[in-house]
């Protein structure tokens, strides 16, 4: 096709294109849509016993503030990341949330080898955790995932690996209201051991979700129609 | 620098008016930007001959109007233009390379003669004018398919990734177009 002609069938009719919100602006809508859900989820598999009692833990405490806060520190690096020309430090953001988390359960883990010796490092089967951070983080993943789409595919892979992060960060901290684990070793293993797989394989979904083919065919399909 | 500062501003101001519906402000914006693409692309891929170089800066500003909402207005509007252009670029290198792989070069090989003459008679068409006249005339999509089938001799899978539709539905286009064609010229 001629480009005087595509700018023609690109610009006659054309509808208004507003810019997209910031970054944090669009995290906080992701997290004002999937909050109630990860509520529901809590309610609907009824909270731990021992909840008004881990408030008082320290060491809890930090362990879901990390995990949220890594949650939102990665959604905010994926909505940047669909942005061109925007500064890739942005994407670093999750790196300290994510350290804080890792390095809390870490300082866990050498806690209890010192007061229990290996005992305190024993590692049992907890698989329901995979599909339970799974089924927590279902809704953030869909919105962030139809979010993610309005951007631009720069990225394809890190942008999906990050969005995986935010939406599996938020259900590992759903997790944490009902599952009574607070083992350091089994939660790094078995709970951020699922986030991570659950990022990673959101990172390989990536040229499939967001792909310029697909953001490019709808705009072609429109021009050679008009 | 200054020039290039009020330039810019000048291209953040069309892009404005382009994301607020102002269709005329929006093609002024792509008219300008095609040659700065042109000679952005040439620059880049010096290998890419003169209608890939077309088709690179046509999926730009495809690519560009695709995500027009993600340009903020409080920012520099080349910056934006020029992480696109740099994508595109990376994936038009790669398609190139990609057809470059499947390219084999065949040396001259020796002939033996057939006492089986072919059918040596060529198809002509007498009225060239008409033909290219009835394909103006075609629908755009069926039009498009015979562009890019049979006169660029795109492969219908290149055809179907090039025009964002499916091989079924190229085949069926230009499938159509022939026939659209046939009666057109015959008519004539």
């Amino acid at each position: 096709m001629d480009t005087g002609r595509l700018i023609r069938h690109l610009t006659e009719g054309s509808q208004p294109a507003p810019p997209l919100p910031q970054p944090w602006v669009r995290t906080a809508a992701w997290l004002a849509l999937s909050a109630p859900y990860v509520a529901l989820v809590v309610l609907a598999m009824s909270p731990r016993s021992d909840l008004v009692e881990k408030m008082g833990d320290a060491r809890y405490v930090v362990e879901q503030v990390a995990a949220l806060g890594t949650g939102i520190a990665a959604a905010i690096a994926a909505f940047a990341s669909t942005i061109p020309g925007h500064s890739r430090k942005t994407l670093l953001l999750p790196v300290m949330p994510l350290a804080l988390w890792l390095g809390s359960l870490g300082q866990g883990c050498v806690q209890s080898w010192i007061r229990y010796g290996a005992d305190g490092l024993s590692l049992r089967s907890d698989w329901i955790c995979f599909p339970t951070i799974a089924l927590v983080g279902a809704v953030p993943a869909i919105a962030m995932a139809l979010m993610l789409r309005r951007g631009a595919p720069l990225t394809p892979h890190l942008t999906a690996a990050l969005g995986g992060l935010a939406a599996a960060g938020l259900g590992n901290f759903g997790l944490r209201f009902f599952h009574p684990e607070d083992a350091s070793l089994m939660v790094l293993v078995w709970q951020l051991g699922t986030v991570f797989v659950l990022s990673t394989l959101a990172g390989w979904s990536g040229r499939y979700l967001l792909s310029w083919r697909s953001v490019v065919g709808v705009a072609r399909r429109r021009a050679a129609i008009g | 620098m200054a020039q290039e500062t009020r330039n810019d501003e000048h291209l953040a101001a069309l892009m404005r008016a382009a994301q607020s519906g102002d269709g005329r402000a929006y093609a002024r914006l792509l008219e300008q930007l095609v040659p700065r693409l042109r000679h952005i692309v040439r620059a880049q891929r010096q290998f890419l001959q003169a209608p890939d170089v077309e088709d690179v800066v046509q999926d730009v500003l495809l690519s560009l109007h695709a995500v027009r909402a993600t340009y903020d207005p409080r920012r520099p509007f080349m910056p934006w233009l020029l992480a696109i252009v740099r994508h595109r670029l990376a994936d038009a290198a790669r398609r190139h390379a990609r057809r470059a792989g499947d390219e084999t070069q065949v040396g001259e090989s020796l002939v033996t003669f057939s006492p089986h003459q072919p059918n040596m008679e060529p198809e002509t068409h007498h009225d060239p004018e008409a033909l290219r006249r009835a394909i103006q005339e075609l629908p755009p999509g069926q039009r498009e398919a015979i562009e890019m089938v049979k006169l660029r001799e795109l492969s219908l899978k290149e055809a179907a990734a090039v025009s964002g539709t499916s091989i079924g539905a190229l085949k069926v286009a230009v499938h159509r177009a022939i026939g659209t064609l046939r009666k057109a010229l015959v008519k004539n």
